[in-house]
């Protein structure tokens, strides 16, 4: 809201300068947008709060100024008007409109003298002619709105409030034409629609050059109505935000009055009726009890009851001694009974008093103290540290941590879909935000894209999020890796990324987690076949990881030829898989273990974990650990056959083992491999 | 170097010896030299030693004397050089320490995600449990439980996401829109917890806000609940006051400004003392010496009513701040867009 100073001034006695002005109102509740010199005068923007209407206009403001400054505030009365005829109005929707002002005058239309067109556009407002300026000055000095019909152009000379009928349509003074609905309020004359109410006039009765006579209007509409209507048309106006947020239901007779003083003062025109105002049914003012304790239980500062009255009375409140408490009737402990002007629609409970109050003795006196503590303060939520735990072992892979936005692209979801439909938005802001992430793997691939674009030759990235699906919101971690699998080290050895180096990460997570893996060949849209893996727990799939298919990461602009390698994780259903019970210590074993190397020549079709589940399922219970430690074809190998050497290690807690029970335990392996899956030793 | 000249006397032969011994970088170096000093033939002291064994008494009482302490000298500074270079030099194994090691991998955390730590950290020290909750939310819990009904002014505000359809996940009302705060996650802590409550809801939220140097359709928000008996806004400011020295430094003081939210009252945003002028007025702050950091109030009775808790019995507090906002401020970074690139040009700039 651009005030002028010298407006200002009118009301309230503030010689300060206005950066001084500024910088209370700032920390009372009016924060200080702009400050610019206009002639010799200045012009404040005060950002006004949304449920604050009543600060939209000079009087606002400057009350607020006046209580901050302790000053009076002098609103001058404008005189009381009579004489002869007056337009006939009638409201025949009053739960739109409960209050309706109009009054006759006859104008001569032209400019407005200087000084009022120097105020308006130091405001922001265009001046048109005089009659037009007159409704925006008193706009811009008590916050109502209002309008002016050529009198000449309303059909019978009447004015009817209503609701619109079905097909009733109104060109607008934007020259558009606007289609009503009976949602709506219109100001019609005998006949038809002259104006939208509370939002805008309509081009038929526009004041013109020509017009001799004009009807005034000044009026309450309900909020709810012309928020609806205003949103229904698209059309939002100075008047429209005004009357959204709830107007005086007092101001119109005040605003009438002054419009027609000024008529007369500028030699405009000079009313010429009294001034119909059509108010059914009064609101009487609303009253609060502020109750004295409440004021230092909410606030944490005492505030002495002097200033309580005077910061409320300042505002406009009337105070009395609550009468009926708990200390007898009058009794300072008590509080107070307020009553609310009619201008403040804001107030409607007692803490919105309690406010008033504080923000004017000064948030500034406040002590800093903290709450006490009542009980011991409740655990956080486990997937922090589940989180931390997974986020700190990737870190230490060498993964760096990417956080992406959860909406991306539906092309670039589509591969990651899994048959759900995509949980798309309703008003994406672009087509790039436009469906939720059904994975990370989206946004991790454009993140490295985006690095690979800008001359990075090798990606760790990993990000823990959430994933939608229309079924439920997951907590997943997703990791994408290119590159050099070594550090680029001056002494050599480098080695691109592949899948075993991926596949040793999610092994990792399920170390740090306790939880064991089983990895399956996969299947799936965005992954290579034959590099790629299902990764279960305990039976049913958690993730995937391998190499991302080039015609995903095409899609996504990362250069032809990169072999950027990805994995995703279901976090949520990996630490349900972890053991519930607390983790028990076990003892280190107390006899020694025995290691035995095997090789074995199999057919190349056979994957090595299922050589792996022979040699467990014929091992006896001592064998504590099978790895594979070479795999080999080639030279001195049979075509269609690979060599696969195991180091096994026997362990049993209850005894040292003899070389004898090892050597039987390894014959019956060695008997079982070549049984069942035909394989000779080497 | 000179010829030998016992000639020109010891002492002078002595000032030679240093001036050679000053240029001797190696052990070959040294060894010559001491050949050429104290060798046994052709020496300068060999050669002193034998003009010694010819000279006129007059001769041997001027230099005999300065001939031995020539020697000795020399034998005593060989001797020391000898163990300088030999302490320098390295063993036949030695490696080039000067260049590059292996480094063994790490990643680097995102900003964001570090400043989320901190906040966690300071209030978890303040006695507050953590919580993260639902980002896909329904009207109620993230409107109208938070005294916003669907023709409130207030939701003009926060420029909501919307679902295109309505996902039924659970038993609650159909999920309609994505959170634009996380308060919505402190409806759902109240309405199945009976107060006293003390906690902070960490995650991010979206806006319909275009990108730009300070807006990004997805940040992250940290907000505060305090519910309890003569819970005060004197304690929100002590509260957020703490936090701002955590955060920011010990020092950095802040203000309270009123301000209106529809869900707490009274209501004020709050400052922090700019902290690159302390307060002085700069550019950064638009010589105010303030910098807006957070939103925040004493929790409204309506929001207490809508949860079930009876607003004559516990007041509370609550505050909302951007994380984003806090590492812009904290780094000085100027653009929001840059932690959402996960450019590792700029993720590296941040350790562990
Ligand atoms: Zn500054």
């Amino acid at each position: 809201m651009k005030v002028l100073l010298s407006w200002i001034r009118e009301f309230v006695d503030v010689p300060e300068p206005a950066e001084d002005i500024g910088k209370l109102l700032s920390v009372r509740g009016l924060a200080l947008e702009g400050l610019e010199s206009h002639g010799d005068d200045v012009v404040m923007d005060f950002d006004v709060t949304a449920n604050r209407p009543d600060c939209l206009s000079m009087i606002g403001i400057a009350r607020e100024i006046a209580t901050a400054y302790n000053r009076p505030l002098t609103v001058p009365a404008a005189p009381p008007l009579t004489i002869g005829a007056s337009v006939a109005v009638t409201i025949e929707a009053p739960e739109l409109c409960p209050r309706y002002a109009g009054a006759v005058a006859d104008v001569t239309v032209g400019p407005s003298p200087q000084w009022l067109q120097d105020r308006l556009t130091a405001c922001g407002i265009r001046s048109i002619s005089n009659v037009v300026d007159i409704t925006n000055y008193v706009l811009l000095e008590l916050g109502q709105p209002m309008h002016a019909f050529d009198l000449a152009k309303l059909g019978g000379g009447a004015i009817v409030v209503r609701r619109a009928k079905s097909g009733e349509s109104i060109t607008t003074l934007d020259g558009k034409v606007r289609s009503l609905t009976p949602e709506m309020l219109v100001i019609a004359d005998a006949s038809r629609a002259q104006a939208i109410g509370g939002v805008m006039g309509g081009a038929d009765s526009e004041v013109s050059a020509v017009t001799k006579r004009i009807v005034f209007e000044a009026a309450y509409f309900k909020p709810s109505s012309v928020r609806a209507t205003s949103k229904a048309l698209g059309l939002k106006t100075d008047a429209s935000t005004r009357f959204e947020r709830g107007m005086d239901v007092t101001a119109p007779a005040r605003a009438m009055a002054r419009a027609c003083q000024l008529l007369e003062q500028i030699g405009a025109g000079k009313a010429s009726g009294t001034i119909q105002d059509v108010y059914p049914a009064p609101q009487p003012a609303a009253s609060l009890v502020l109750e004295r304790a409440r004021l230092p239980g909410l606030l944490g500062m005492d505030v002495p009851d002097a200033n309580v009255e005077r910061i409320l009375r300042s505002l406009g409140f009337t105070v009395a001694p609550h009468t009926g408490g708990p200390y007898g009737d009058g009794h300072p402990s008590d509080g107070w009974t307020v009553t609310t002007p009619s201008w403040r629609v804001d107030i409607k409970r007692q803490v919105d008093l309690i406010e008033e109050v504080g923000r004017h003795h000064g948030f500034e006196h406040l002590p800093s103290t903290f709450p006490g503590v009542q009980q011991a303060p409740a655990s956080s939520d486990p997937r922090i540290v589940r989180d931390r735990r997974v986020r700190n072992a990737l870190l230490g892979m060498g993964f760096s941590e990417a956080i992406t936005f959860a909406f991306v692209e539906a092309i670039a979801a589509e591969p990651f879909l899994a048959g759900d439909s995509p949980v798309a938005l309703a008003n994406p802001l672009s087509e790039k935000f436009a469906v939720m992430r059904p994975s990370l793997l989206p946004g991790l691939i454009d993140a490295v894209s985006h690095n690979r674009r800008h001359g990075r030759r090798d990606v760790q990235l990993f990000e823990i999020g959430t994933r939608f699906s229309p079924r439920a919101e997951t907590r997943g971690v997703g990791f994408a890796w290119t590159g050099l699998a070594t550090a680029d080290h001056w002494s050599g050895a480098r080695r691109e990324v592949d899948f075993f180096d991926l596949k040793g990460v999610v092994e990792q997570l399920a170390a740090v987690s306790l939880v064991t893996l089983t990895f399956v060949a996969a299947d799936v849209p965005y992954l290579v076949k034959g590099r790629s893996a299902a990764i279960a727990v305990n039976g049913s799939t958690i993730g995937v990881c391998g190499l991302l298919d080039s015609g995903v990461g095409d899609r996504r602009d990362l250069p032809s030829g990169d072999a950027v390698y990805v994995g995703e994780l279901n976090l949520d259903a990996l630490t349900a898989a972890a053991p519930a019970e607390t983790l028990r210590a076990t003892p280190l074993p107390r006899y020694p273990w025995v290691v035995r190397d095997l090789s074995m020549l199999v057919d190349d079709t056979l994957s090595a974990g299922t050589v792996r589940g022979t040699i467990r399922s014929a091992a006896p219970v001592t064998l504590s650990e099978v790895r594979e430690f070479d795999r080999y074809q080639g030279t001195g190998i049979p075509d269609g056959k690979i060599s696969l050497s195991f180091r096994l290690t026997f362990q049993s807690p209850e005894r040292t083992l003899t070389d004898e029970e090892v050597q039987a335990g390894m014959q019956h392996i060695i008997d079982a491999l070549t049984r069942d899956l035909a394989a000779t030793q080497r | 170097m000179s010829p030998i000249d016992t000639s020109i006397g010891p002492d002078r032969a002595r000032e030679l010896f240093r001036a050679e011994l000053a240029d001797v970088r190696t052990d070959a170096e040294l060894q010559a030299l001491r050949m050429r000093w104290v060798g046994r033939k052709g020496s300068w002291v060999a050669a002193f030693m034998e003009a010694l064994a010819t000279a006129t008494p007059e001769q041997k009482k001027a230099f005999g004397r300065g001939a031995n302490e020539l020697k000795n000298e020399v034998e005593a500074a060989i001797t020391e050089r000898e163990a300088a270079l030999a302490a320098t030099r390295q063993p036949a194994n030695a490696v080039d320490i000067t260049l590059p090691g292996r480094r063994p991998a790490f990643g680097h955390r995102h900003p964001l995600s570090l400043i989320r730590d901190e906040v966690g950290a300071i209030f978890t020290r303040l006695g507050y449990q953590v919580l993260e909750g639902p980002e896909i939310e329904d009207d109620y819990h993230n409107f109208e439980a938070l005294n916003m009904p669907e023709e409130h002014p207030a939701r003009d505000m926060q420029d909501t996401l919307y679902l295109a359809e309505p996902l039924r996940i659970g038993a609650g009302q159909p999920l309609t829109l994505l959170r634009t705060h996380t308060s919505a996650m402190q409806i759902r802590h109240m309405e199945q917890h009976a107060p006293p409550v003390r906690l902070v809801a960490i995650g991010p939220v979206y806006r319909k806000d275009n990108l730009d140097l300070t807006h990004t359709p997805m940040f992250h928000q940290v907000e505060g609940l305090v519910v309890g008996k003569g819970v005060t806004l004197a304690d929100l400011k002590g509260t957020l006051a703490a936090m701002a020295e955590a955060l920011f430094g010990t020092g950095i003081g802040i203000r309270f400004r009123p301000s209106f939210f529809p869900y707490t009252e009274p209501s004020a945003e709050v400052d922090i003392q700019c902290i690159k002028c302390k307060g002085s007025g700069c550019s950064m702050c638009k010589r105010t010496g303030w910098i807006e950091i957070l939103g925040s109030g004493m929790v409204h009775p309506a929001v207490f009513e809508a949860v079930g808790y009876d607003p004559n019995e516990v007041t509370g507090f609550a505050f909302g701040m951007g994380v984003e906002r806090v590492a812009l401020l904290k780094w000085g970074a100027e653009d929001i867009r840059l932690f959402y690139e996960n450019d590792l040009r700029f993720l590296e700039q941040f350790g562990l």
